[in-house]
C-alpha cells in the first residue's frame, strides 16, 4: 500500500481518536456512569448468584440431615410381640393407671395368678 | 449477517488481501495494545471511541448513549469470565449488534410514521420521533471539525458491512482475525469490505490525498 493510501487511514484513524478525546463533557460523564451502573448491576447479579450456589448446597445439607435426624430418632411404634391386635394401654411416663376398657381382659380374669406371681418373684428376690 | 451492498459475502480479488494486509505491519504497528488490568479499565478506555463509532452509525446521539451502555452491560454480564484479550473482538461485536438492531428499530419507526403521514411534501421521512439536539456539539470542539464532519459524511456513504470494516478495523485498529470475530464473517471477507470501502472513501475524500 502506498503512501498517499495510507495516508487517508491514518488521517481518519487520528481524526476519530481526536474525536474521542474531545467529547462533550456532559456525554463523558453520562458514559462514565454508564460504565459504573454496568459494573454495579453485573457485580450484583453475580453475588447473588454465588449466594444461590452457596446456599443451594447448604439447604440440601440441612433436609438430608433432618431426614437421617428423624430416620433416626427412637419412635414408639406396635410391634409384632402381640399379634392379636390387642393393646394394652401402658402409658409410658407411668403416671396414670391403665386404662381399663382398653387392657387385655385375661389379665383381669387370672388376677390371682398374677398377685401369686407377683409375690413369689418379691420373695425369691429377698432371698 | 447479510450483506448489504448486494455482493457475496467472500472476497473476489486476489490482490486485494495481500494490498489490505500491509495495514497490519504499517498502519497498526504502532498501535499495539495492552491487556487490560479489569474490565473497569478495559471500558473506560474505549467507551469514548464506542460512543463515537455508535454516533457515526446511527446520527443520534441518545441512540449512540443506549447502544453503548448496553454494550458494555452485556459484556460485563456474560463476558466478565473471559479472558481479557477476547474482550476487544466482544465489545465491539456487542456494539455492532446493538448498533443494527437500532437501526432496524427506526427503520420501522420511519415505516410507522409514513403510514401516519409523517412525510414532508418532498416525501422525505420527518423526524418526529428524535428530540432535537440542542447541546453543544461535540463537532464544535474539534480543532478539525470539519475534516471530521467530511470523513462522517462519507463513512455514512458506505454500506453497512464496508463501514463496519472500516470502522473495527481502520479506525478501531482491530486486527482482521478480531474484525472478523466481530462482525460475524470469515477474513476474507472482511478484507474484501475494507478494501471496497477504502476504494470508496479514496473517491469521497479526494481533498485528503
Amino acid at each position: 500500500m502506498n503512501a498517499p493510501e495510507n495516508h487517508l487511514e491514518r488521517r481518519a484513524r487520528e481524526l476519530y481518536r481526536e474525536a474521542a478525546r474531545q467529547l462533550d463533557p456532559v456525554v463523558a460523564a453520562k458514559l462514565r456512569s454508564a460504565r459504573r451502573d454496568a459494573l454495579a448491576k453485573a457485580n450484583g447479579s453475580s453475588l447473588a448468584h454465588r449466594l444461590l450456589q452457596l446456599m443451594l448446597p447448604a439447604g440440601a445439607f440441612a433436609a438430608i440431615a433432618f431426614v437421617a435426624l428423624f430416620m433416626s430418632s427412637p419412635v414408639q411404634r406396635p410391634t409384632s410381640a402381640n399379634p392379636g391386635g390387642v393393646t394394652l394401654a401402658v402409658d409410658v411416663d407411668g403416671e396414670l393407671p391403665p386404662d381399663a376398657a382398653a387392657a387385655d381382659p385375661t389379665l383381669y380374669q387370672n388376677l390371682d395368678f398374677y398377685g401369686w406371681l407377683a409375690k413369689n418373684s418379691d420373695s425369691e428376690a429377698s432371698r | 449477517m447479510e450483506s448489504h451492498d448486494g455482493r457475496a459475502d467472500e472476497p473476489d480479488e486476489d490482490g486485494m488481501n495481500t494490498a489490505v494486509s500491509a495495514l497490519d505491519t504499517d498502519l497498526l504497528a504502532a498501535d499495539v495494545r495492552a491487556t487490560p488490568a479489569s474490565m473497569n479499565a478495559f471500558l473506560a478506555q474505549v467507551e469514548r471511541r464506542a460512543f463515537r463509532m455508535a454516533e457515526l452509525n446511527l446520527g443520534h446521539r441518545e441512540d449512540a448513549l443506549d447502544a453503548v451502555q448496553d454494550a458494555m452491560l452485556r459484556l460485563v454480564k456474560h463476558y466478565s469470565d473471559k479472558p481479557a484479550q477476547e474482550w476487544t473482538p466482544l465489545f465491539w461485536g456487542i456494539l455492532r449488534r446493538r448498533i443494527v438492531d437500532l437501526q432496524r428499530r427506526r427503520k420501522v419507526r420511519s415505516i410507522m410514521v409514513g403510514w401516519l403521514g409523517g412525510r414532508d411534501e418532498d416525501g422525505e421521512d420527518l423526524p418526529a420521533w428524535e428530540p432535537a439536539d440542542t447541546g453543544p456539539g461535540p463537532l464544535e470542539r474539534l480543532n478539525d471539525a470539519q475534516s471530521y464532519a467530511d470523513m462522517a459524511a462519507a463513512v455514512k456513504l458506505l454500506p453497512q458491512r464496508q463501514r463496519e470494516a472500516f470502522m473495527l478495523r481502520v479506525l478501531e485498529g482491530l486486527d482482521v482475525a478480531e474484525t472478523a470475530q466481530a462482525m460475524g464473517c470469515s477474513e476474507g471477507s472482511v478484507k474484501t469490505h475494507l478494501s471496497r470501502a477504502l476504494q470508496r472513501l479514496r473517491d469521497l475524500l479526494e481533498e485528503w490525498r
